[in-house]
């Protein structure tokens, strides 16, 4: 982590939610001559990783981490938009499209993975709950998402996954996403058997199985 | 106050203030925090059964100091739907302290408890929260019914229909439900109850299937209920409400069912028991509830018997029962599976402190539901016999107890010890338990024993003075 006072600053307001402070002190790094790609990679995304570590080793809970994540919004805002100027690429690790497959209601593990996705580093394109599976394939297209997460937390929602996968696969669309699957329903031979490309059984798994699918490990 | 105002609740529906779903959950916590930290609400991993009537007393003012601020949320609307303080004490002040479940000579009366209560727990059962296969289902049933202490039968869920999965809105999941409702009612009648309460048949996730379950002859009875659910946290919507409707025309209980998580959108423990008790106020001014199932869990573990979990049991259940009528029921949810001494160790410390903390009881949710048809009767025994047995003790003797109850499991969260599926710990010909699984049993019951809770004589003394 940087020694650089603005950076320490920044990396505390997002640690504790504040998310005014935060982007107030993004914008001061931004104008003191910090590179936004460097603000990303050494303060933004270690921080963040940090506070999803306290999440999952339930050192700190969803409040906190959503405050943080608001914070995190705030302040990268800014710093994307230099980056965008300087045209040296993107911040992002990738584009996942997320969503609670289709007659499922239970969202808040969904929104766990999307804060924690986020504070890794993905774009997060959250399309809510009860998605069909016209609804994913849609949103992925639009976004050019890398990477279609779904979420099931009950074992009656859990075939909604599948005929995703399958709609997918009939429209000749499988081969240019990655596909996972998670909730309370799911488990590595589900996700196996329908043809996902992965299962994450918590957040930080999620996060850590979107970066290897996108490596190609 | 009227008696049915659903149609007042619509009304609020439509005309409450607009708000996007994920600032009502920001305000939700952000409140939360605040009445936790200005009620002075704090939680303790040495002592986790409480004996601070003060800290009950502000714990159910914070509760409905939320219930008044916030309000529900109704995600058809996207609006908040809010009620005076006066209406709220006026309803749960009105709330049912007694309950009839069940009809004929198989029918109980499940009670507001209080705390350190002499009133005997009800014990109800079933595939709590654990998914059974098609196969399994009605033997599994059976077990849990056939239990002579287990009062009330929990149909649970099965994800197929004739090897084909179930989808929601579907005719499969009519037919399911149905199928359900006939498995749970052949297996209180072939246990010779046929007039035993059934608490809920979980498969239908929609309104029609769950009315799908009600048929005089075959299937569900006024005398039995449905689960209505509140979404986490504080959260509802038409479909659920018109549950309700039904339920309250055809005459038949209305169970509140509320799924909290402990490190969700409340916080820790604390914030958690905050709005567990603001979720029972909406259980009775929503839902008109008959009965509140409180099935709060960890957000990693999915359990509610580590100690933050216990804690929160304890302090909501002093919290209601120092403060409403209510007729509340504690659901025992574990990490660990049968054929394993911690599922019992876990069942026992649930029962002790909704025993002595004011809760009827319903268990096992056994390895917090991942895994298919790891449940059995031989746990519901169990809990029920420490529940009757934990009657009279106060909270600080179940305290002490509780703390000796946790060190054999609760090392064992990281890697839960799932146990054995019902076909390998039951005989499948007698729906007897096999000898193994007796033998853990049996173990672990002297152990208790020498805990001081006399498991022989305290259901006896339940049943027969």
């Amino acid at each position: 982590m940087s020694e650089n006072p603005t950076h320490v600053g920044l990396s505390e307001a997002l640690k504790q939610g504040k998310a005014e402070e935060a982007e107030a002190l993004a914008r001061q790094a931004l104008d003191e001559g910090s590179d936004p790609l460097e603000l990303i990679q050494t303060v933004v995304v270690p921080t963040l990783t940090e506070i999803g570590r306290r999440f999952q080793e339930f050192e700190i809970f969803l409040p906190e981490l959503m405050l943080a994540g608001e914070a995190a919004k705030r302040a990268t805002a800014p710093i994307e938009a230099a980056i965008a100027e300087s045209g040296k690429g993107s911040a992002s690790l990738g584009t996942v499209v997320i969503g609670t497959v289709a007659n499922d209601v239970h969202d808040i593990g969904k929104n766990i993975v999307g804060t924690l996705l986020s504070a890794h580093g993905f774009k997060v394109v959250d399309l809510g709950r009860d998605i069909s599976p016209s609804g994913f394939l849609d949103a992925a297209e639009q976004h050019e998402a890398d990477v279609v997460a779904m979420s099931s937390l009950m074992t009656t929602t859990r075939p909604a996954q599948q005929s995703t996968i399958k709609l997918f696969e009939e429209t000749g669309k499988r081969g240019s996403y990655k596909i996972i699957v998670g909730g309370g329903s799911t488990n590595e031979q589900w996700a196996e058997k329908i043809g996902a490309d992965g299962y994450a059984p918590d957040a930080a798994s999620a996060a850590e199985l979107c970066r290897k699918l996108l490596k190609g490990e | 106050m009227l008696g049915n105002w659903l149609g007042e609740i619509v009304k609020r529906s439509d005309s409450g203030p607009y708000m996007k779903e994920a600032e009502f959950e920001m305000a939700l916590s952000k409140r939360t925090g605040e009445l936790v930290k200005a009620h002075g609400l704090k939680f303790n991993g040495q002592e986790p059964v409480p004996s601070d009537d003060e800290m009950a007393d502000r714990l159910y003012e914070a509760g409905l100091e939320l219930f008044v601020d916030l309000g529900v949320y109704n995600q058809t609307t996207e609006r908040c739907i809010r009620f005076s303080r006066d209406e709220a004490e006026r309803v749960v002040a009105a709330a049912p302290e007694a309950v009839t479940l069940g009809v004929g000579k198989d029918a109980v009366v499940m009670r507001h408890r209080g705390v350190e209560s002499e009133v005997p727990c009800v014990v109800h059962s079933g595939p709590t929260g654990t998914p059974c296969s098609e196969r399994y289902h009605p033997l599994i049933l059976q077990s849990c019914a056939r239990e002579r202490l287990v009062d009330c039968l929990g149909a649970g869920s099965v994800s197929t229909y004739m090897g084909q999965a179930i989808t929601p809105g579907t005719p499969l999941e009519i037919l399911a439900s149905r199928r359900d409702a006939g498995v749970a009612r052949e297996a209180v009648r072939m246990a010779g109850r046929p007039g035993m309460h059934i608490n809920d048949v979980a498969v239908p996730l929609t309104c029609a299937g769950k009315m799908a379950a009600i048929d005089l002859g075959s299937g569900l009875r006024p005398s039995d209920a449905l689960l209505v659910s509140q979404m986490v946290e504080m959260k509802t919507d038409f479909d659920q409400l018109s549950r309700v409707a039904h339920l309250q025309n055809v005459g038949m209980h209305v169970a509140d069912l509320m799924t909290p998580l402990i490190g969700g959108l409340g916080g820790g423990a604390e914030g958690t028991a905050v709005v567990t008790v603001a979720s029972h106020i909406l259980g009775a001014v929503l839902y008109s509830a008959s009965y509140h199932f409180m099935s709060h869990t960890h957000l990693r573990w999915v359990n509610n018997t580590d100690r933050m979990g216990l804690w929160m049991q304890a302090m909501v259940g002093q919290a209601l029962g120092r403060n409403t009528p209510m007729v509340t029921v504690n659901d025992i949810y574990t990490v660990s599976g049968p054929g394993t001494d911690e599922l019992l160790w876990e069942c026992a410390a649930g029962a002790v402190v909704g025993a002595v903390c004011g809760m009827n009881q319903q268990g096992a949710g056994a390895t917090g539901g991942y895994e298919t048809d790891h449940t059995t009767g031989l746990e519901a025994r169990f809990i029920a016999e420490v529940a009757h047995a934990a009657l009279g003790l106060t909270r600080g003797e179940a305290n002490g107890i509780v703390l000796e109850l946790l060190s054999h499991y609760e090392d064992t969260f990281d890697e839960p010890k799932r146990g054995m599926s019902f076909p390998e710990v039951y005989d499948e010909e007698t729906v007897e338990p096999k000898e193994a699984w007796l033998d853990i049993y049996h173990q672990v019951r002297q152990a208790v024993i020498g805990l001081g809770l006399d498991l022989d004589g305290g259901w006896k003394k339940v049943r027969y003075e």
